[in-house]
């Protein structure tokens, strides 16, 4: 075991929290290490198209397929939820149905980009409806961040579809690109579904389909320049491409854009200053040291691997004043657990949610042309919010661009269903999938879980990684507050089907395999939406949570637990946008601190001249940086 | 007797539903018809082209004839899937049991552009995913021939 040089600060994982919390310290001039457990996602343009190939040929194309994982780093995927021998060890009594990915740029490679902002009461859940927990900060508190996430990730939309349910902007604020043009399919529906209203208890509730904040280039206002595909060449130069600022309707942005018009956290990383920027990728964090009278960090170890087909590896250990975890909501939790720091409290790894969804899917009377453009560019939200919320859980839904794939795994299945099961062939089938498949639409029933401490994550020295690690243990239920606003959320996306003419060909024996969940004498199938929160959850009480409203453990006070891992609840909105606004506050705070008690550092290398501030060079170090290399 | 490519495609239209043109435009005659050699062997490729080309005895539909062929008429449905999805559908045991086995038959996408060249994307009035992104703001209209 060897030790390396001392940083500013360590943060592990380069997903979206780490890369954002990277690029605001680097560019303060703070030293910043980032341990990356996946292998390094190609910094060329050039590289990163192996991974559009990849998918290409993939049988499965889930969201999975363009991201192949290392053998030390390995990563839950949707194919093994139901044969149950995947990554997660699944206790039960119900499966956790959603997965992430372990490749440096974290789950952003392969994610929707939906970027809803929590609604005021969300904040305020056990205040308002008596119902989970509060934070320990409100709507309006976080509504700088808020601001800030959205120029850093690139969100597009527009501030007058979204001022409803008390969300509140700055004045005169917009976002920094006008809202993606909504789908043809959303605004046929639109025609049929505005103004039509359900009941949710006492409550009538008019519903309207509005267009959804995306972190997906559009039409950029006041001087705002998109930031389009990285392309860092082994000169360390960065290349202006110009590909990438206007999204272009490739369709494919889970699990791949193919031009990175829309956010991943590599863009992030690119425009750290690359002078005070260290990347280790292949770095697995597998330990936290600490001082056992102050509690402090001390140091992290992590496994170098060189190979993403073999496990062997070699053993370093990081040091750094701060050590930041943003490793993901379930690898923070377990490099806690790893690490023998559960903690008093006894909440770390806890209170695990997701969003449970529910999948409807029809044929509507006329072509609605989905295949086409981003997967999801509107959804009704009136159920996100209102008084129901003290009965049962609230809900949004999501309308698809992408007809039937999710569910069935159209349009591949719709092609052998007309072939083998209808037996057409010739004109006659040509003209059924014309006319089935351009009028397919589904919808996605998002519900919000509540935090239950039974929800947790921990590990078991009996389930190990091929390289020694602790598998996630992953205990996982779906309680009734929740399954009633599943149960609501089944009879609203009816009466809307009928309402816009929509037959309804739910059909779950018939379609791609989800978990099961026993409700009021039936069965609900529900599917995970990769929104992992609540496993370090934040409080303003030692005793009840695991970080401070900064994100700053309890009890090792140079350790920050970043993601939505954070999340004390976690609304209806999709946690990245959220997460990525608590992340940026939690830099802000390490500044003023780490200002304040040093002077700025030398840099790692010298700066280079930079063409413009996103084509920095020094991205990635597979290497350690020059001159340290002795050391490592 | 005419060129094996072109038994291919007269068959695979009468398949598929496309024109003969709109199928080599796809670019994909020749490496569906390599693929077929590997799965079941060039020899018997060469046997079930010219089962479709001997015009049925009573003067009916030759492609209606493969079809209903027992040891064609699952070949010719995989050809079916193949045009439409770029991918190879394992035939199914009982077919091996009495034709013959072949390693190379499993569930597979044939390659990158048969994936991108799949006619479902056509019929969807589409793009496939991934590829031949059609420009932005291109999702907001009606599709094709609304
Ligand atoms: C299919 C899908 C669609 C989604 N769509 C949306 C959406 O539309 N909107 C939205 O808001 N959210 C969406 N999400 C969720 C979103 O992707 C995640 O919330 C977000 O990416 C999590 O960010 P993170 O930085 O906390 O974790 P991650 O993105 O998972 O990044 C963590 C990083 O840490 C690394 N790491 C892990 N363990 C270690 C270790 N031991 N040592 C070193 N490094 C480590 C990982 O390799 C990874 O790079 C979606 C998720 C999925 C699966
Ligand atoms: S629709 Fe296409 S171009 Fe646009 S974000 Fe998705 S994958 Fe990228």
């Amino acid at each position: 075991m060897t030790a390396d040089m001392t940083h500013d600060v360590v943060v592990v994982g380069a997903g979206v929290a780490g890369s954002l919390i990277a690029r605001r310290l680097t560019t303060e001039g703070l030293r910043v290490l980032v341990l990356e457990a996946g292998p390094a996602t190609p910094s060329t343009f050039e590289g990163y198209l192996q991974h559009v190939q990849t998918f290409y040929a993939a049988s499965g194309k889930g969201a999975e397929s363009a991201w192949p994982p290392a053998i030390g780093a390995p990563q839950p995927d949707a194919r093994d939820l139901r044969s149950d021998n995947g990554y997660f060890v699944q206790r039960g009594p119900l499966k956790y149905g959603s997965t992430y990915t372990r490749a440096q740029g974290g789950s952003t490679l392969h994610w929707l980009g939906v970027s809803l902002r929590m609604l005021p009461e969300d904040f305020e859940l056990r205040s308002r409806y008596g119902r989970g927990r509060d934070w320990p900060l409100r709507y309006q508190a976080l509504e700088p961040w808020y601001r800030q996430a959205e120029r850093e990730i690139g969100v597009a939309a527009d501030v007058a579809d979204q001022t409803h349910h008390g969300i509140e902007f700055a004045d005169g604020y917009d976002y920094p690109m006008r809202r993606i043009p909504p789908s043809y399919s959303d605004i046929v529906l639109a025609a049929a579904v505005d103004g039509m209203s359900v009941r949710l208890g006492e409550d009538e509730i008019r519903l309207k389909v509005r267009s959804y904040p995306a972190a997906r280039n559009s039409i950029p206002r006041d001087g705002y320049r998109p930031v389009g595909a990285v392309d860092i060449r082994p000169d360390g130069l960065g290349r202006d491409l110009y590909l990438g600022e206007r999204c272009a309707g490739n369709t494919s942005c889970t699990p791949i854009c193919p031009i990175q018009a829309k956010y991943n956290a590599g863009k992030s990383l690119a425009r750290a200053n690359p002078a005070y920027l260290t990347v280790l990728a292949r770095a697995v964090a597998s330990k936290l040291h600490v001082d056992p009278v102050s509690g402090e960090v001390r140091g992290v170890e992590y496994q170098r691997y060189e190979d993403t087909s073999s496990p062997r590896h070699t053993v370093h250990t990081a040091h750094g004043r701060i050590y930041v975890l943003a490793a993901h909501a379930v690898e923070n939790a377990k490099l806690m657990l790893a690490s023998g720091l559960g903690g008093a409290s006894g909440m770390l790894g806890r209170n695990l949610m997701d969003h449970p969804s529910i999948y409807g899917w029809g044929l509507a009377k006329a072509p609605l042309g989905p295949y086409r453009g981003p997967l999801s560019t509107s959804g009704i939200d009136d159920m996100r919010g209102g008084a129901f919320r003290a009965r049962h859980a609230a809900f949004r839904v999501d309308i698809g661009n992408d007809g039937w794939r999710p569910t069935t795994g159209a349009p591949d299945t719709t092609v052998v269903d007309a072939v083998q099961t209808r037996g057409l062939y010739g004109a006659d089938l040509r003209r059924y999938l014309e006319s089935t498949l351009a009028r397919q639409v589904r919808f996605s029933l998002n519900a919000e879980q509540l935090p239950s401490a039974a929800n947790r994550v921990t590990i078991d020295p009996r389930y190990l990684d091929a390289m020694g690690n602790p598998r996630p243990v992953i205990s996982y239920d779906i309680d009734d507050y929740t399954l009633a606003g599943m149960a609501e959320a089944t009879r609203v996306y009816r009466e809307v089907f009928s309402r816009a003419g929509i037959e309804d060909h739910t059909d779950p024996e018939h379609s791609t395999w989800f978990p099961e969940v026993p409700y009021a004498g039936g069965t609900m199938r529900y599917h995970g939406m990769g929104h992992f929160a609540g496993t370090h959850g934040m409080g303003n009480d030692p005793e009840s949570s695991v970080v401070d409203v900064d994100q700053r453990s309890w009890e090792h006070r140079n350790l920050f637990l970043v993601g939505a891992g954070s999340f004390p609840t976690m609304g209806t909105s999709n946690p990245t946008l959220t997460m990525a606004a608590l992340a940026l506050r939690t830099a802000d705070r390490l500044i003023a601190e780490m200002g304040r008690s040093s002077h700025r550092q030398q840099p790692y290398r010298r700066e280079q001249g930079r063409s413009r501030d996103l084509s920095s060079g020094g991205y990635t170090e597979d290497r350690p940086p020059e001159g340290l290399g002795d050391r490592l | 007797m005419a060129r094996r490519e072109d038994v291919f495609i007269s068959l695979s239209a009468g398949l598929t539903g496309y024109s003969p043109v709109r199928l080599i435009g796809t670019g994909m005659c020749d490496q569906y018809l390599a693929e077929l050699g590997k799965v079941l062997s060039d020899g018997m490729v060469d046997e079930f082209l010219s089962a479709y080309a001997r015009p049925p005895a009573d003067g009916g539909c030759s492609v209606l004839k493969v079809l209903r062929d027992a040891r064609w008429g699952p070949v010719a449905r995989r050809v079916m899937i193949l045009w439409y999805c770029g991918t190879w559908t394992a035939l199914p045991e009982s077919w091996h049991a009495v034709h013959g086995a072949s390693s190379a038959d499993t569930d597979h996408v044939v390659s990158a552009e048969a994936y991108q060249a799949g006619l479902q994307w056509v019929a969807a009035g589409a793009h496939p995913a991934g590829a031949r992104q059609q420009g932005f703001g291109a999702w907001a209209l009606a599709p094709e021939g609304v």
